[in-house]
């Protein structure tokens, strides 16, 4: 079921918006933003370019009371590390008061310019109810304003574009909790339409090596793997079943459901990988896009397994949370080695 | 099983990253395995205890308050901001004999806050 579906809107300067799928929110936005803007970029191409990948544990922020884990970069880094490699002048604001924040949107997408704003997963009516949990970190595409409130397009979710009410906008954009969005809101105001992509792919992996390798810090990167992964092994002794279970679970939903593009990015990171690949003529780029997909597999053998674990918690399956934890140690084991190579052969590119 | 299907067949797929014969990568539209499991095990943990905050409500052991909060997947923190009270009288307001007395100017805050209306508020739906 691989499909192409396109969707097109007239603007309100009567220009032409072809709405596209895409696999997570914030680099679909992206690249919406910057094709809207004259620049044809792929989307692993931005979230190579934006140093997407990532990895760190959470305790201290809560997400329905469970510690979070991330596979991503903070959210709204990507756009903005993005734009600046590729050169691109954006407006990016947050809004203290509520009513600036909407006008401010209104006057802008009057203007024919399509805006993206961050928003609260659960007050918005059009997602399906089984992603409708308290996360402020969706983003998506306002096009006009129409009489049932906005016209909008969410690359990430839907494949064609949507309406929002005037209310679930207002509510989804200053929801309170943890990262709160304060109505962020942005858009690119010029982009140089021939940028020297390959400097910005070269900037992009380099960054995520440090990302991946640099950060000090036990709870980031391939260190925050396996602290995980230690941490998952001693869950059931420490916590009781029933918990290790929505703890494990908690992991998988952000590793495969929020817009990941499966196994926690590592598929769109290895498209990345094997584009950049093509761009500088690389095989040793090649390579590790076809190490980074192995990877990839590997954390859905550990979905997988974890989903055993959870589906037979009743009555105590074969698969233990210590094979899972073993498979996460692995992925940090050979992601690390992956990060090291990329160094090394990144250094030897040449812009 | 029944949740699961029920969850994810309601018409809105998301897409993934997957390779094709050739090597290349293309976007696809099946849900892995593993996100339907572990969705539909927080999905249904998240209703089991809304039932049983509901059961304690109807006992009089919560207020209403409680059963709004968990509906909305929210915590006493994070309601305490949106509405714009103090946390520790929030978490006062889930003992049900003070909430019964609170005055309607206190009420109309939480029901713009978990968009619910006044007489919603002060009951639990009876199932």
């Amino acid at each position: 079921m691989t499909t192409e579906l396109i969707t097109q809107e007239t603007l309100a300067n009567g220009r032409t918006y072809i709405h596209r799928t895409a696999a997570h929110c914030e680099t679909g936005v992206t690249c919406a933003l910057f094709r809207d803007k004259g620049l044809e970029i792929s989307e692993p191409m931005i979230f190579g370019i934006g140093s997407g990948i990532f990895f760190g544990h959470l305790p201290f922020i809560k997400q329905t009371g469970l510690p979070i884990s991330t596979f991503r970069s903070i959210p709204g880094l990507v756009f903005k590390k993005a734009a600046k490699r590729l050169g691109a002048k954006v407006f990016r604001k947050r809004f203290r008061n509520q009513q600036k924040g909407m006008d401010e949107l209104r006057r802008v997408i009057r203007t024919g310019q399509i805006a993206a704003v961050t928003t609260n997963v659960y007050w918005l009516s059009f997602f399906p109810r089984r992603y409708r949990f308290n996360f402020s970190g969706h983003n998506f595409i306002v096009l006009y304003e129409n009489e049932n409130g906005f016209r909008i397009s969410d690359p990430a979710l839907l494949e064609y574009t949507t309406d929002c009410s005037t209310e679930d906008m207002e509510r989804a954009r200053f929801a309170r909790g943890p990262m709160e969005p304060r109505g962020l809101m942005y858009y690119p105001i010029s982009i140089n339409p021939h940028p020297d992509i390959r400097k910005a792919c070269i900037i992009g992996m380099q960054d995520t090596c440090k990302q991946m390798l640099g950060i000090p810090i036990p709870l980031f990167g391939v260190k925050g793997m396996r602290h995980v992964a230690q941490k998952v092994i001693k869950w059931p002794e420490k916590l009781g079943y029933i918990e290790a279970c929505r703890q494990l679970a908690h992991i998988l939903r952000l590793q495969e459901e929020m817009g990941t593009g499966g196994a926690g990015f590592r598929y769109m990171f290895a498209a990345f990988l094997q584009e950049a690949g093509e761009l500088f003529g690389s095989k040793e780029l090649n390579e590790l896009s076809n190490e980074m997909t192995a990877i990839g597999d590997i954390w859905r053998e550990f979905a997988v397994v974890s989903s055993r674990i959870i589906k037979q918690r009743k009555t105590k399956s074969e698969e233990t949370f210590e094979k899972a934890g073993g498979l996460m140690l692995i992925c940090a084991g050979r992601e690390e080695e992956l990060f090291k190579n990329l160094r090394d052969v990144v250094g030897k590119l040449k812009a | 099983m029944e949740l699961e299907d029920e969850l994810f067949n309601d018409g809105l797929p998301k897409a993934y990253y997957k390779q094709n014969d050739k090597g290349q990568y293309v976007l696809e539209t099946n849900a892995p395995w593993a996100e339907k499991v572990s969705v539909a095990l927080l999905i249904s943990g998240n209703r089991a205890n809304l039932e049983e905050i509901r059961k304690a409500v109807i006992a009089g052991q919560k207020s209403p308050l409680c059963y709004y909060i968990e509906m909305r997947q929210l915590t006493p923190k994070m309601l305490a901001k949106a509405a714009g009270i103090a946390v520790f009288r929030v978490k006062r307001h889930l003992r049900p004999e003070i909430f019964a007395k609170l005055k309607p100017s206190v009420l109309n805050r939480y029901t713009k806050a978990l968009r619910v209306t006044l007489e919603e508020l002060k009951t639990v739906p009876n199932i």
